[in-house]
């Protein structure tokens, strides 16, 4: 083993993570190099301070407002889903009454009539495709696999 | 995992807000921690590993209570703040610079445990690694993943997973090399 492959498994030695035949050879080259006993040294503190650290536990008044947040995003969620139903459907009525009473009113041009209509069905159209593409995302969304995980 | 993270997860899934926040709050410090690794910002990060929890919330019923939760929780966590880099990336700011905190606030170990000035400057250090560096630490230190674990939340062979640990190593000894010269 040379010590630029030695250098390369030192980590993977270090972790526990070497197949049993490599870890052989590694140990081998490791009783005959002294500079690699050096380096594997210097790692092997490196990985055991990083092994050290851990992340700080919040106290109990941080984690009462961490929780906090989260609770009002929940509950903000179900806020914004309700306000966005409601506003579509009133958005949607409203629009469908302007339509509906422009396109019987005999002194709105039909040049404008036929534009809205254009319009209308181009939105429909836009809708559809989108909604069509994100279904197809879906599909194959690495996240929504990982959420299943 | 306890049997007590059992019921107290079965009760998440029949709807139970107060269960999901003894949840909440059992990985709120692990996951402030580790969006801050991912994200290089602790600011961001609390929002990050909130709206992380928000969304296992909201998946909680595709969740299988006889597994652990934080291997689940922390892939969505993966996601939200993967999401945010990409996010930040369009906007043409630079990671780690940007306008969420000086370099100062970014790598202030905070969040660390039973801090001291060695692990100050290993976490000063890790702060300054390239994201997929921060993220293998992460994995490999933080949360004590195994290469196999970690190559397949990943998706890459295990000898990328040796190779990268190797590169971020590396690296993480030479920043810590140039700090002490």
């Amino acid at each position: 083993m040379s010590c630029n492959e030695f250098n390369r498994m030192a980590g993977a030695y270090l972790d526990g993570e070497l197949p049993e035949e490599e870890r052989r050879r590694f140990e081998e080259h490791l009783a005959s190099c002294d500079a690699c006993r050096t380096e594997l040294a210097e790692l092997k503190r490196l990985t055991e301070d990083l092994n050290m650290m851990r992340f700080k536990e919040p106290g109990d008044e941080e984690l009462q407002r961490y929780w906090a947040g989260v609770y009002n995003r929940l509950e903000r969620g179900i806020g914004w889903i309700l306000l966005s139903a409601g506003a579509i459907l009133t958005l949607c009525y409203g629009a469908f009454k302007i339509i509906e009473e422009m396109i019987r009113d005999p002194a709105v041009s039909v040049i404008l009539k036929v534009g809205v209509c254009a319009l209308i069905a181009g939105l429909v159209v836009l809708f559809v495709s989108l909604l069509r593409e994100r279904l197809v995302v879906r599909k194959v969304d690495r996240y929504s696999r990982e959420v299943e995980r | 995992m306890s049997e007590n993270e059992t019921a107290l997860l079965e009760r998440c899934r029949d709807g139970d807000k107060d269960a999901f926040g003894f949840v909440v709050k059992k990985y709120a410090g692990r996951a402030s921690g580790a969006a801050c690794l991912l994200l290089g910002c602790p600011h961001e990060a609390l929002d990050a590993s909130q709206e992380a929890f928000v969304r296992a919330w909201r998946n909680i019923r595709r969740f299988n209570t006889a597994s652990p939760f934080y291997p689940w929780y922390s892939a969505i966590l993966r996601n939200v703040c993967k999401s945010r880099l990409r996010r930040r990336a369009r906007r043409r700011t630079v990671a780690l610079t940007d306008g969420h905190g000086d370099s100062s606030s970014n790598s202030d170990p905070v969040l660390l445990a039973e801090r001291n000035e060695r692990r100050d400057a290993l976490w000063r250090g890790v702060m300054k690694l390239s994201d997929p560096f921060r993220e293998i630490i992460l994995m490999k230190h933080f949360q004590e993943m195994s290469y196999k674990g970690i190559a397949a939340a990943l998706g890459i062979p295990i000898g990328t997973v040796m190779s990268r640990l190797h590169s971020a190593r590396r690296a993480l000894r030479e920043t810590l090399a140039g700090e002490v010269s």
